[in-house]
Protein backbone atom coordinates (compact mmCIF):
# COMPACT_ATOMS: atom_id res chain seq x y z
CA UNK A 1 0.00 0.00 0.00
CA UNK A 2 1.26 3.47 -0.91
CA UNK A 3 2.03 5.69 2.08
CA UNK A 4 -0.40 8.59 2.42
CA UNK A 5 1.01 11.98 1.65
CA UNK A 6 0.84 14.55 4.45
CA UNK A 7 -0.91 17.71 3.39
CA UNK A 8 -0.37 21.22 4.78
CA UNK A 9 -3.48 20.96 6.91
CA UNK A 10 -1.86 18.04 8.73
CA UNK A 11 -4.48 15.61 7.44
CA UNK A 12 -3.20 12.60 5.51
CA UNK A 13 -4.24 12.51 1.84
CA UNK A 14 -5.84 9.43 0.32
CA UNK A 15 -3.74 6.65 -1.18
CA UNK A 16 -3.92 5.99 -4.90
CA UNK A 17 -6.00 2.93 -4.15
CA UNK A 18 -8.50 4.99 -2.15
CA UNK A 19 -8.75 7.46 -5.06
CA UNK A 20 -9.29 4.61 -7.52
CA UNK A 21 -12.03 2.97 -5.47
CA UNK A 22 -13.83 6.28 -4.81
CA UNK A 23 -13.94 7.40 -8.45
CA UNK A 24 -14.45 3.87 -9.74
CA UNK A 25 -17.52 3.49 -7.58
CA UNK A 26 -18.87 6.90 -8.61
CA UNK A 27 -18.34 6.11 -12.31
CA UNK A 28 -20.34 2.91 -11.95
CA UNK A 29 -23.29 4.27 -10.01
CA UNK A 30 -23.85 7.82 -11.17
CA UNK A 31 -25.63 9.37 -14.12
CA UNK A 32 -25.16 12.86 -15.51
CA UNK A 33 -25.72 15.71 -13.07
CA UNK A 34 -26.23 13.42 -10.10
CA UNK A 35 -22.58 12.42 -10.24
CA UNK A 36 -21.37 15.90 -9.35
CA UNK A 37 -23.33 15.83 -6.09
CA UNK A 38 -22.04 12.33 -5.46
CA UNK A 39 -18.39 13.37 -5.89
CA UNK A 40 -18.96 16.33 -3.60
CA UNK A 41 -20.49 14.07 -0.95
CA UNK A 42 -17.59 11.62 -1.21
CA UNK A 43 -14.57 13.92 -1.34
CA UNK A 44 -15.88 16.87 0.72
CA UNK A 45 -18.53 15.72 3.20
CA UNK A 46 -17.52 12.13 3.91
CA UNK A 47 -13.78 11.81 3.41
CA UNK A 48 -12.77 15.48 3.87
CA UNK A 49 -10.11 15.16 1.17
CA UNK A 50 -10.71 18.73 -0.04
CA UNK A 51 -12.64 21.75 1.23
CA UNK A 52 -15.93 22.89 -0.23
CA UNK A 53 -14.19 25.97 -1.63
CA UNK A 54 -11.64 23.76 -3.41
CA UNK A 55 -14.48 21.65 -4.80
CA UNK A 56 -16.25 24.68 -6.24
CA UNK A 57 -13.00 25.83 -7.86
CA UNK A 58 -12.40 22.36 -9.27
CA UNK A 59 -15.93 22.26 -10.70
CA UNK A 60 -15.40 25.65 -12.30
CA UNK A 61 -12.29 24.48 -14.18
CA UNK A 62 -13.89 21.11 -15.01
CA UNK A 63 -16.85 22.84 -16.65
CA UNK A 64 -14.76 25.46 -18.40
CA UNK A 65 -12.36 23.10 -20.17
CA UNK A 66 -13.36 20.57 -22.86
CA UNK A 67 -14.20 17.01 -21.82
CA UNK A 68 -16.83 15.29 -19.68
CA UNK A 69 -17.34 17.38 -16.52
CA UNK A 70 -17.28 14.45 -14.11
CA UNK A 71 -14.10 12.97 -15.62
CA UNK A 72 -12.40 16.39 -15.60
CA UNK A 73 -13.41 16.81 -11.98
CA UNK A 74 -11.94 13.41 -11.06
CA UNK A 75 -8.67 14.23 -12.87
CA UNK A 76 -8.39 17.63 -11.17
CA UNK A 77 -9.12 16.31 -7.68
CA UNK A 78 -6.80 13.32 -8.19
CA UNK A 79 -4.01 15.67 -9.25
CA UNK A 80 -4.64 17.99 -6.31
CA UNK A 81 -4.40 15.13 -3.85
CA UNK A 82 -1.70 12.88 -5.30
CA UNK A 83 -0.05 14.71 -8.19
CA UNK A 84 0.15 13.27 -11.71
CA UNK A 85 -0.18 9.62 -10.55
CA UNK A 86 -3.37 10.64 -8.73
CA UNK A 87 -4.73 12.25 -11.89
CA UNK A 88 -3.92 9.19 -14.01
CA UNK A 89 -5.46 6.79 -11.48
CA UNK A 90 -8.62 8.91 -11.21
CA UNK A 91 -8.91 9.08 -15.00
CA UNK A 92 -8.61 5.31 -15.33
CA UNK A 93 -11.04 4.67 -12.46
CA UNK A 94 -13.55 7.13 -13.94
CA UNK A 95 -13.42 5.93 -17.54
CA UNK A 96 -12.58 2.22 -17.69
CA UNK A 97 -15.73 0.91 -15.90
CA UNK A 98 -18.12 2.85 -18.23
CA UNK A 99 -16.00 1.71 -21.20
CA UNK A 100 -16.39 -1.95 -20.20
CA UNK A 101 -20.13 -1.52 -19.59
CA UNK A 102 -20.67 0.09 -22.99
CA UNK A 103 -18.75 -2.81 -24.59
CA UNK A 104 -21.01 -5.32 -22.83
CA UNK A 105 -24.07 -3.45 -24.14
CA UNK A 106 -22.45 -3.39 -27.60
CA UNK A 107 -21.72 -7.14 -27.50
CA UNK A 108 -25.40 -7.72 -26.79
CA UNK A 109 -26.40 -5.30 -29.56
CA UNK A 110 -24.34 -7.21 -32.14
CA UNK A 111 -25.34 -10.68 -30.89
CA UNK A 112 -28.10 -12.98 -32.06
CA UNK A 113 -30.12 -11.83 -29.06
CA UNK A 114 -30.83 -8.59 -30.92
CA UNK A 115 -34.20 -9.87 -32.10
CA UNK A 116 -36.95 -7.81 -33.77
CA UNK A 117 -38.50 -7.48 -30.32
CA UNK A 118 -35.29 -5.97 -28.92
CA UNK A 119 -35.10 -3.68 -31.93
CA UNK A 120 -38.61 -2.37 -31.17
CA UNK A 121 -37.52 -1.64 -27.62
CA UNK A 122 -34.37 0.06 -28.89
CA UNK A 123 -36.40 2.24 -31.28
CA UNK A 124 -38.52 3.37 -28.36
CA UNK A 125 -35.40 3.93 -26.25
CA UNK A 126 -33.86 6.02 -29.03
CA UNK A 127 -37.02 8.13 -29.24
CA UNK A 128 -36.69 8.62 -25.48
CA UNK A 129 -33.02 9.67 -25.85
CA UNK A 130 -34.13 12.27 -28.40
CA UNK A 131 -36.72 13.44 -25.86
CA UNK A 132 -34.06 13.74 -23.13
CA UNK A 133 -31.80 15.78 -25.42
CA UNK A 134 -34.69 18.00 -26.52
CA UNK A 135 -35.58 18.66 -22.87
CA UNK A 136 -31.93 19.54 -22.22
CA UNK A 137 -31.91 21.96 -25.17
CA UNK A 138 -35.14 23.60 -23.98
CA UNK A 139 -33.89 23.98 -20.40
CA UNK A 140 -30.54 25.43 -21.47
CA UNK A 141 -32.22 27.84 -23.87
CA UNK A 142 -34.74 29.00 -21.26
CA UNK A 143 -31.90 29.62 -18.80
CA UNK A 144 -30.02 31.86 -21.24
CA UNK A 145 -32.87 33.74 -22.90
CA UNK A 146 -32.26 36.93 -20.88
CA UNK A 147 -29.43 37.85 -23.26
CA UNK A 148 -31.13 38.37 -26.65
CA UNK A 149 -27.83 37.95 -28.49
CA UNK A 150 -27.61 34.41 -27.14
CA UNK A 151 -30.81 33.45 -28.94
CA UNK A 152 -29.38 34.82 -32.20
CA UNK A 153 -26.17 32.83 -31.73
CA UNK A 154 -28.10 29.67 -30.81
CA UNK A 155 -30.24 30.01 -33.96
CA UNK A 156 -27.23 30.77 -36.19
CA UNK A 157 -25.37 27.74 -34.78
CA UNK A 158 -28.32 25.39 -35.27
CA UNK A 159 -28.90 26.44 -38.89
CA UNK A 160 -25.19 26.39 -39.81
CA UNK A 161 -24.50 23.02 -38.22
CA UNK A 162 -27.74 21.21 -39.08
CA UNK A 163 -28.35 22.47 -42.62
CA UNK A 164 -24.97 23.69 -43.85
CA UNK A 165 -22.87 21.06 -42.01
CA UNK A 166 -20.48 23.68 -40.66
CA UNK A 167 -17.65 21.84 -38.89
CA UNK A 168 -17.29 21.95 -35.11
CA UNK A 169 -13.95 23.80 -35.31
CA UNK A 170 -15.36 26.56 -37.49
CA UNK A 171 -18.58 26.74 -35.46
CA UNK A 172 -16.60 27.33 -32.27
CA UNK A 173 -14.22 29.77 -33.96
CA UNK A 174 -16.85 31.85 -35.77
CA UNK A 175 -19.86 31.87 -33.44
CA UNK A 176 -17.92 31.20 -30.25
CA UNK A 177 -15.38 33.86 -31.16
CA UNK A 178 -18.09 36.39 -32.03
CA UNK A 179 -20.01 35.64 -28.84
CA UNK A 180 -16.87 35.91 -26.68
CA UNK A 181 -15.77 39.19 -28.29
CA UNK A 182 -19.21 40.75 -27.80
CA UNK A 183 -19.37 39.57 -24.20
CA UNK A 184 -15.83 40.78 -23.39
CA UNK A 185 -16.63 44.14 -25.00
CA UNK A 186 -19.92 44.59 -23.12
CA UNK A 187 -18.18 43.66 -19.86
CA UNK A 188 -15.46 46.22 -20.47
CA UNK A 189 -18.04 48.88 -21.25
CA UNK A 190 -19.93 48.25 -18.01
CA UNK A 191 -16.78 48.26 -15.86
CA UNK A 192 -15.20 51.29 -17.58
CA UNK A 193 -16.99 54.09 -15.63
CA UNK A 194 -15.82 52.71 -12.28
CA UNK A 195 -12.16 53.20 -13.18
CA UNK B 1 -6.70 -1.49 -40.34
CA UNK B 2 -3.85 0.75 -39.18
CA UNK B 3 -5.24 3.52 -41.36
CA UNK B 4 -8.66 3.18 -39.72
CA UNK B 5 -7.11 3.36 -36.24
CA UNK B 6 -5.23 6.53 -37.16
CA UNK B 7 -8.42 8.06 -38.56
CA UNK B 8 -10.30 7.12 -35.38
CA UNK B 9 -7.58 8.62 -33.21
CA UNK B 10 -7.47 11.88 -35.18
CA UNK B 11 -11.26 12.27 -35.47
CA UNK B 12 -12.02 11.49 -31.82
CA UNK B 13 -8.92 13.25 -30.51
CA UNK B 14 -10.11 16.41 -32.26
CA UNK B 15 -13.57 16.00 -30.72
CA UNK B 16 -11.94 15.61 -27.30
CA UNK B 17 -10.14 18.95 -27.56
CA UNK B 18 -13.28 20.66 -28.91
CA UNK B 19 -15.65 19.10 -26.35
CA UNK B 20 -16.63 22.28 -24.52
CA UNK B 21 -19.69 22.28 -22.30
CA UNK B 22 -18.96 18.79 -20.95
CA UNK B 23 -18.80 17.31 -24.44
CA UNK B 24 -22.49 17.93 -25.16
CA UNK B 25 -21.67 19.76 -28.39
CA UNK B 26 -19.63 17.13 -30.22
CA UNK B 27 -22.51 14.88 -31.34
CA UNK B 28 -23.21 16.52 -34.75
CA UNK B 29 -19.52 16.46 -35.74
CA UNK B 30 -19.10 12.88 -34.49
CA UNK B 31 -22.13 11.89 -36.59
CA UNK B 32 -20.65 13.62 -39.60
CA UNK B 33 -17.30 11.83 -39.17
CA UNK B 34 -18.67 8.39 -38.29
CA UNK B 35 -21.64 8.24 -40.70
CA UNK B 36 -21.12 10.64 -43.60
CA UNK B 37 -17.37 10.76 -44.00
CA UNK B 38 -15.96 7.39 -42.95
CA UNK B 39 -19.09 5.16 -43.08
CA UNK B 40 -18.15 3.39 -39.86
CA UNK B 41 -21.82 3.18 -38.77
CA UNK B 42 -25.26 3.94 -40.20
CA UNK B 43 -27.24 6.92 -39.00
CA UNK B 44 -29.63 4.58 -37.18
CA UNK B 45 -26.79 2.71 -35.45
CA UNK B 46 -25.27 6.02 -34.39
CA UNK B 47 -28.55 7.06 -32.77
CA UNK B 48 -28.85 3.70 -31.02
CA UNK B 49 -25.26 3.86 -29.75
CA UNK B 50 -26.00 7.36 -28.45
CA UNK B 51 -28.96 5.88 -26.57
CA UNK B 52 -26.74 3.16 -25.08
CA UNK B 53 -24.34 5.94 -24.02
CA UNK B 54 -27.17 7.60 -22.12
CA UNK B 55 -28.21 4.31 -20.56
CA UNK B 56 -24.76 3.34 -19.26
CA UNK B 57 -23.35 5.21 -16.22
CA UNK B 58 -20.51 7.62 -16.90
CA UNK B 59 -20.03 10.17 -19.70
CA UNK B 60 -22.55 9.81 -22.58
CA UNK B 61 -19.76 10.24 -25.15
CA UNK B 62 -18.33 6.85 -24.11
CA UNK B 63 -20.64 5.49 -26.82
CA UNK B 64 -17.89 6.58 -29.23
CA UNK B 65 -16.21 3.29 -28.22
CA UNK B 66 -19.02 1.44 -30.04
CA UNK B 67 -18.34 3.50 -33.16
CA UNK B 68 -14.69 2.51 -32.78
CA UNK B 69 -15.72 -1.13 -32.36
CA UNK B 70 -17.71 -1.00 -35.60
CA UNK B 71 -14.75 0.59 -37.38
CA UNK B 72 -11.94 -1.67 -36.11
CA UNK B 73 -13.09 -4.21 -33.52
CA UNK B 74 -12.04 -4.13 -29.87
CA UNK B 75 -8.78 -2.33 -30.66
CA UNK B 76 -10.86 0.32 -32.43
CA UNK B 77 -13.08 0.63 -29.36
CA UNK B 78 -10.05 1.15 -27.11
CA UNK B 79 -8.46 3.67 -29.50
CA UNK B 80 -11.73 5.60 -29.79
CA UNK B 81 -12.23 5.76 -26.01
CA UNK B 82 -8.62 6.76 -25.38
CA UNK B 83 -8.76 9.44 -28.08
CA UNK B 84 -12.02 10.79 -26.65
CA UNK B 85 -10.81 11.11 -23.06
CA UNK B 86 -7.00 11.41 -23.01
CA UNK B 87 -6.49 14.79 -24.75
CA UNK B 88 -9.12 16.60 -22.66
CA UNK B 89 -7.74 15.00 -19.48
CA UNK B 90 -4.22 16.11 -20.39
CA UNK B 91 -5.50 19.67 -20.81
CA UNK B 92 -7.15 19.34 -17.42
CA UNK B 93 -3.84 18.24 -15.87
CA UNK B 94 -2.01 21.18 -17.44
CA UNK B 95 -4.68 23.51 -16.08
CA UNK B 96 -4.34 21.87 -12.68
CA UNK B 97 -0.59 22.48 -12.71
CA UNK B 98 -1.04 26.14 -13.71
CA UNK B 99 -4.07 26.59 -11.49
CA UNK B 100 -2.84 29.51 -9.37
CA UNK B 101 -2.25 31.73 -12.39
CA UNK B 102 -5.32 30.35 -14.09
CA UNK B 103 -7.77 31.11 -11.29
CA UNK B 104 -7.15 34.85 -11.29
CA UNK B 105 -7.59 35.47 -15.01
CA UNK B 106 -10.75 37.15 -16.25
CA UNK B 107 -10.95 35.37 -19.61
CA UNK B 108 -12.38 32.34 -17.79
CA UNK B 109 -15.67 34.15 -17.55
CA UNK B 110 -15.44 35.27 -21.18
CA UNK B 111 -14.88 31.70 -22.40
CA UNK B 112 -17.67 30.11 -20.35
CA UNK B 113 -20.30 32.81 -20.96
CA UNK B 114 -19.22 33.31 -24.57
CA UNK B 115 -19.25 29.64 -25.57
CA UNK B 116 -22.50 28.80 -23.73
CA UNK B 117 -24.93 29.78 -26.56
CA UNK B 118 -22.83 27.92 -29.15
CA UNK B 119 -22.93 24.75 -27.03
CA UNK B 120 -26.71 25.16 -26.65
CA UNK B 121 -27.04 25.51 -30.42
CA UNK B 122 -25.00 22.32 -30.82
CA UNK B 123 -27.33 20.51 -28.39
CA UNK B 124 -30.29 21.55 -30.59
CA UNK B 125 -28.40 20.24 -33.62
CA UNK B 126 -27.82 16.96 -31.75
CA UNK B 127 -31.59 16.61 -31.35
CA UNK B 128 -32.07 16.88 -35.12
CA UNK B 129 -29.02 14.70 -35.86
CA UNK B 130 -30.20 11.83 -33.67
CA UNK B 131 -33.88 12.21 -34.59
CA UNK B 132 -33.23 12.15 -38.33
CA UNK B 133 -33.75 8.66 -39.68
CA UNK B 134 -34.68 7.19 -36.31
CA UNK B 135 -37.87 8.98 -35.33
CA UNK B 136 -40.33 7.68 -37.89
CA UNK B 137 -44.08 7.86 -37.55
CA UNK B 138 -46.42 9.39 -35.01
CA UNK B 139 -45.78 6.79 -32.27
CA UNK B 140 -42.04 7.56 -32.10
CA UNK B 141 -42.75 11.30 -32.11
CA UNK B 142 -45.27 10.80 -29.29
CA UNK B 143 -42.74 8.84 -27.21
CA UNK B 144 -40.05 11.49 -27.75
CA UNK B 145 -42.39 14.34 -26.75
CA UNK B 146 -43.77 12.46 -23.75
CA UNK B 147 -40.22 11.83 -22.47
CA UNK B 148 -39.39 15.51 -23.08
CA UNK B 149 -42.33 16.53 -20.91
CA UNK B 150 -41.47 13.98 -18.22
CA UNK B 151 -37.85 15.18 -18.14
CA UNK B 152 -38.95 18.78 -17.71
CA UNK B 153 -41.75 18.15 -15.21
CA UNK B 154 -40.54 15.22 -13.07
CA UNK B 155 -37.30 14.18 -11.38
CA UNK B 156 -37.19 10.73 -13.03
CA UNK B 157 -33.64 9.62 -13.91
CA UNK B 158 -32.39 9.30 -17.49
CA UNK B 159 -32.03 5.48 -17.48
CA UNK B 160 -35.56 5.12 -16.12
CA UNK B 161 -36.96 7.40 -18.83
CA UNK B 162 -35.09 5.47 -21.52
CA UNK B 163 -36.51 2.22 -20.10
CA UNK B 164 -39.95 3.82 -20.31
CA UNK B 165 -39.27 4.66 -23.95
CA UNK B 166 -38.20 1.06 -24.57
CA UNK B 167 -41.49 -0.15 -23.10
CA UNK B 168 -43.30 2.30 -25.37
CA UNK B 169 -41.31 0.92 -28.30
CA UNK B 170 -42.36 -2.65 -27.46
CA UNK B 171 -45.98 -1.59 -27.29
CA UNK B 172 -46.23 0.73 -30.29
CA UNK B 173 -43.20 0.36 -32.58
CA UNK B 174 -43.50 -3.23 -33.81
Amino acid sequence: MMPSRRRPGGRAGPSLWELASAFGLISLTGFGGGQRAQIRRQVVSRKHWITDQDFIEALEVAELLPGPNVLNLAVFIGQRLRGVPGAVVSLIAGSVPPFLLVLVAGAFYFSKFNTPLVRSALSGATAAAVGLTLANALELTAATRKRPLNLVIIAATVVSVTYFKLSLVLTLLIFGGLSMVVYAWSKRKTTMPTR
Amino acid sequence: MMETLVRLAIAFGTLSILGFGGGKGIIPQMHDDAVTQFHWVTSEQFAQFYTIGKLVPGPTTIFGALVGYRAAGYVGAAVAAAALFLPSSLLMMLAGAAWRRFSASSWKDVVSVGLAPVVIGLVWSSVFTVAKGTIQGPAAIAIALLITALTLRTALSAPLLIALGAAGGLAFLR
